[in-house]
């Protein structure tokens, strides 16, 4: 009995990791269709409606059919080119300017050492 | 008549002078303080404590939070009694107001506004 309700608990606890990722990035994902600011707050308010709707749905079974079925959604309609940070990966400024490797260093006086 | 001209002209002239000295002095200004306005931006040259003011107020504006509950220790699921998906808004806040990206698995590990500073103060010295 522990251990099927061990195993039970752990499914919820994978169960609203996966929720909270899918809500994350679907958050995400509407700030980046809304083309101003102002039309991404109804949209954000109507994602955040949609997950309270199924909000006490304790079915386990269930719960993995509408997560599935809400990761297909999202991948249905992710956007071609997200907004990304420039400093973070796949940025614009991503490894611009990289911090030169150890033991580098710039010598003025190069040639002229003698006259020094 | 000739009076006349040369006092418009000379008020005319003093006038363009003045607004180019002006234009000048605004750009020399602008690239005397540039660089530490761009810092300040993103908080890569902030100390603790501005980036703690900024987290907390920050919580502070967000509408599901009673803000005389929010301290730097307080925890959002706890103290300020937050569900799962408020914290993703919350995190989501944190990146766009630092601009930095806070990758999924650490959104999870930031539970109190220390934490947050914590987390954008390491981000920034590995922003170059």
């Amino acid at each position: 009995m522990s251990v099927a309700s061990a195993a039970y608990l752990a499914r919820r606890a994978a169960q609203k990791e996966r929720v909270r990722i899918l809500y994350r990035r679907a958050l995400k994902d509407t700030l980046n269709w809304a083309v101003h600011r102002h039309l991404f707050y109804p949209d954000a308010d109507a994602l955040r409606e949609k997950f309270e709707a199924n909000r006490h749905v304790d079915n386990i079974e269930t719960i993995d059919r509408m997560v599935a079925a809400g990761e297909a959604t999202y991948n249905k309609w992710r956007h071609p080119d997200p907004y990304i940070v420039p400093w973070a990966p796949g940025g614009s400024k991503f490894c611009r300017n990289p911090p030169p490797p150890q033991g580098i260093e710039i010598i003025y006086n190069y040639g002229r050492e003698d006259n020094v | 008549m000739q009076s006349l001209r040369n006092s418009i002209l000379n008020y005319m002239r003093v006038r363009v002078s003045t607004a180019e000295r002006l234009i000048a002095d605004d750009l020399s200004a602008l690239y005397r303080h540039g660089q530490p306005l761009r810092k300040c931006s993103t908080a890569t040259s902030n100390g603790h404590d501005q980036v703690m003011d900024r987290v907390i107020t920050l919580v502070k504006k967000f509408d599901k939070i009673d803000a005389a509950k929010v301290t730097e220790t307080a925890d959002f699921q706890k103290d300020l009694s937050l569900d799962s998906l408020d914290r993703v808004e919350l995190v989501m806040a944190f990146e766009e107001e630092f601009s930095v990206e806070i990758p999924d698995a650490e959104a999870d590990k930031l539970k109190c506004c220390a934490d947050v500073a914590k987390y954008v103060i390491s981000s920034a010295d590995q922003k170059i």
